[in-house]
């Protein structure tokens, strides 16, 4: 099950590549024939099943484009 | 299928910074954009959102006065040092006034205002993102650029001829009035979260009232460098870390 | 009971901006107005106020425009060459539209010049010397006592229009002394300064404030597009130029020539008026105190009447210009400048004699 998720905003993005870079896990992929409303080559988050979660990406994308998730079990919220 | 999991964020767009429409326009890996959401999350976390003006100069950083859902001001190139001073003497000490300007704009048409707010020790927080050149107007020379550096007024790279880049943080961290100096960079996410610590560092010095606070933050550029995103990061790691070296310089709690 | 004292002309100056309530005073020492930077720096510290001597005069003016984006009162005061330093200053307040007072204590140009009288800022002072086509409100101080009232006025119009205000003085002024009776004037109400920034944790709304100045370039509310802008600095000017133009007039209903002068050359020329009127001469003198805006249309009304005008400047010749203007080519527009000065050094003064001659050359 996968434990991280990320959402790329493809209209901000700018095509820099550093999420591919810095993925140690290798989540993302660069497939060379997505692009931008810009023109920008867009990343996709080719294997979600690899997140976990870090927030690399999402800290180091230069323009807004990446939200990284955590995704946790939901709590039993019935009383026993 | 039933949903089983729910999400909590982790990282992106922090809370405080100002989603425009058009996002955030600058270059393709650009790192003034990593910078603001340092400041955003530092703010943030630090509890400063209602206490905190934030002052830019002229240049790349210029639109990060719009860019955070706290009180900015936009001022003329290298003056952010004086209207800082201003706001925080103005209002009896009692906003954190922070800067964001570019090596030139802090070092080059700034010295004056940036020299003498550190000789009368204001009790401000200066940034100043390093990228080596006068990035917005299409990478001229600047005081931070190195020996050998093509930009667009050294054509050849620059040489002795028009002098050596100046290491500020070194500089200052003499000075009395100086309470923090230091140098970060955001090129890989150990550096941004080490970075995140100075700038906590050098707020704290405000709030403690105890002097003036500085920090360099080495930022790529790569238009100007004439590198990709990814080669820009290999370049701050090869060439500007040995010139520029990260740390901190001066750190102290008290100037007697 | 109101008190009447002696005072030297600039620290009139200083007491005007303490009657208004100036917070702070931002300045760097130039002659010949240190007296007013000195006694900010004993003085406002005591009264509660804030005072920092600043590096230089882009130093001042700068801490100006952060002073004013917090919304208290502020000040800074100069001399000519500092004043030069301060255009850049002006143009990026016009456009973050901040209001703040500028005292400028005239010394004659250009360059370094001299340390000692003339009037030789009148163009760069009404007409912007920065760029951008913005307007200064100019008040043109010709008395120890104007320098006290002006500058109270001179906060409450900044504040009226978000616009820095001007006044004019200079260095005879600023060192004569002459009584002044010290009360604080009330110009009227003013509104909120609801734009004015210092922390979030100040506004009602809890929305962040901006200030810039470069407002119609980077898109941030209110003015997300340039015209935007140009549109409200437009109405402003028109809006002071329709309300505040403020002038005096000596003895012109039935002159068949007036003298225009501002500042001390105005007391000279009054003293001319005097002696012209003794010998039968039918002399008169008007005295702009707005000098942005100008009174064009009392200028014009002079010229109607059919009556010969002599501007009066310690200039090469710069207030003739709008005086020529005014006229609107009805007649003719004399000029007596610095070169009529009795003698050729930094003290040479155009004295009331040699006005008298030139009156009598025009109208014998």
């Amino acid at each position: 099950m996968a434990r991280g998720k990320i959402v790329i905003n493809e209209d901000f993005c700018r095509g820099c590549r550093l999420c591919e870079h810095f993925c140690k896990q290798g989540c993302i992929e660069i497939p060379r024939d997505r692009f931008s409303p810009q023109g920008y080559l867009l990343p996709v988050f080719a294997h979600p099943e690899k997140c976990n979660a870090c927030g690399i990406c999402g800290w180091m994308c230069p323009h807004f484009s990446i939200e990284v998730y955590k995704l946790v079990e939901k709590k039993d919220k019935v009383a026993a | 299928m039933v949903e089983t999991q729910e999400k909590i964020w982790v990282s992106g767009s922090p809370r405080l910074w100002f989603r425009h429409k058009s996002g955030a326009r600058q270059c393709p890996g650009c790192h003034h954009p990593i910078t603001e959401r340092l400041i955003a999350e530092v703010v943030d976390e630090m509890g400063l959102e209602n206490d905190i003006v934030l002052v830019t100069g002229i240049g790349c950083t210029s639109r990060a006065a719009g860019m955070f859902k706290f009180d900015a001001v936009l001022s003329a190139h290298g003056r952010p040092p004086d209207v800082a001073t201003a706001i925080k003497r103005t209002l009896d000490g009692e906003p954190i006034v922070l800067t964001l300007q570019g090596d030139g704009d802090c070092i080059s048409i700034g010295a004056g205002p940036f020299f003498n707010a550190v000789a009368r020790a204001e009790k401000i927080t200066v940034i100043m993102a390093n990228n080596a050149n006068y990035g917005t107007t299409g990478g001229q020379m600047a005081p931070t650029t190195l020996l050998g550096q093509i930009t667009s007024t050294t054509p050849e790279g620059r040489t002795p001829h028009f002098g050596y880049p100046m290491h500020v943080p070194e500089m200052i961290a003499p000075l009395k009035g100086v309470a923090y100096a230091a140098r970060g960079s955001v090129h890989t996410p150990a550096n941004y979260q080490r970075t995140k610590k100075y700038l906590k560092t050098a707020l704290q010095k405000q709030i403690d009232k105890v002097g003036f606070s500085f920090l360099e933050i080495l930022s790529a550029c790569p238009p100007d460098w004439h590198l990709n995103p990814v080669d820009s990061l290999k370049w701050i790691e090869d060439r500007m870390i040995p010139e520029f070296p990260l740390g901190e310089f001066k750190n102290v709690d008290k100037i007697e | 009971m109101v008190e009447r004292i002696l005072v030297q002309g600039n620290e009139a100056i200083c007491l005007g901006a303490a009657s208004a309530g100036c917070h702070a005073f931002f300045g760097y020492p130039i002659t010949p107005q240190n007296e007013i930077t000195e006694w900010f720096a004993r003085e406002l510290p005591k009264r509660g106020g804030v005072f920092v001597q600043s590096q230089s005069e882009t130093g001042s003016i700068n801490m100006l425009f952060g002073g004013a984006a917090t919304g208290r009162r502020v000040m800074t005061s100069t001399s000519s060459p500092g004043w030069s330093l301060m255009q850049e200053g002006f143009s990026c307040l016009a456009n973050a539209e901040l209001p703040c007072v500028v005292v400028l204590v005239q010394r004659a140009g250009p360059g370094q010049g001299t340390t000692r009288h003339g009037q030789t800022d009148y163009t760069s002072a009404t007409h912007g010397g920065g760029h951008g086509g913005y307007k200064n409100i100019v008040l043109a101080a010709a008395t120890v006592p104007e320098n006290y009232e002006f500058v109270q006025q001179a906060f409450h119009l900044a504040d009226k229009y978000r616009n820095p205000v001007i006044v004019l003085t200079d260095a005879i002024i600023g060192q004569m002394a002459e009584p002044l009776e010290l009360k604080a004037l009330d110009f009227g109400s003013l509104p909120p300064k609801d734009w004015a920034l210092g922390g979030k944790k100040r506004h009602a709304d809890g929305q962040r404030r901006i200030i810039s100045c470069g407002q119609g370039q980077v898109p941030i509310e209110p003015y997300t597009q340039y015209l935007y802008l140009m549109q409200e600095l437009d109405k402003k000017f028109k809006a002071i130029q329709a309300s505040e133009v403020k002038y005096e007039t000596y003895k012109t209903e039935d002159a068949e020539l007036a003298i225009v002068a501002y500042g001390s050359m105005a007391r000279v020329s009054k003293e001319a008026v005097n002696a012209a009127r003794e010998q039968g001469l039918k002399v008169g003198l008007l005295r702009p105190i707005t000098l942005w805006p100008f009174p064009l249309q009392a200028v014009k009304d002079l010229a109607s009447n059919g009556m010969k005008i002599l501007v009066v400047e310690d200039s090469l010749g710069q207030m003739v210009e709008d005086v020529k203007l005014g006229v609107e080519g009805k007649g003719p527009v004399h000029f007596l400048g610095m070169l009529a000065r009795h003698n050729p050094t930094d003290g040479g003064m155009i004295l009331p004699g040699r006005i008298l001659q030139e009156i009598k050359s025009l109208l014998l």
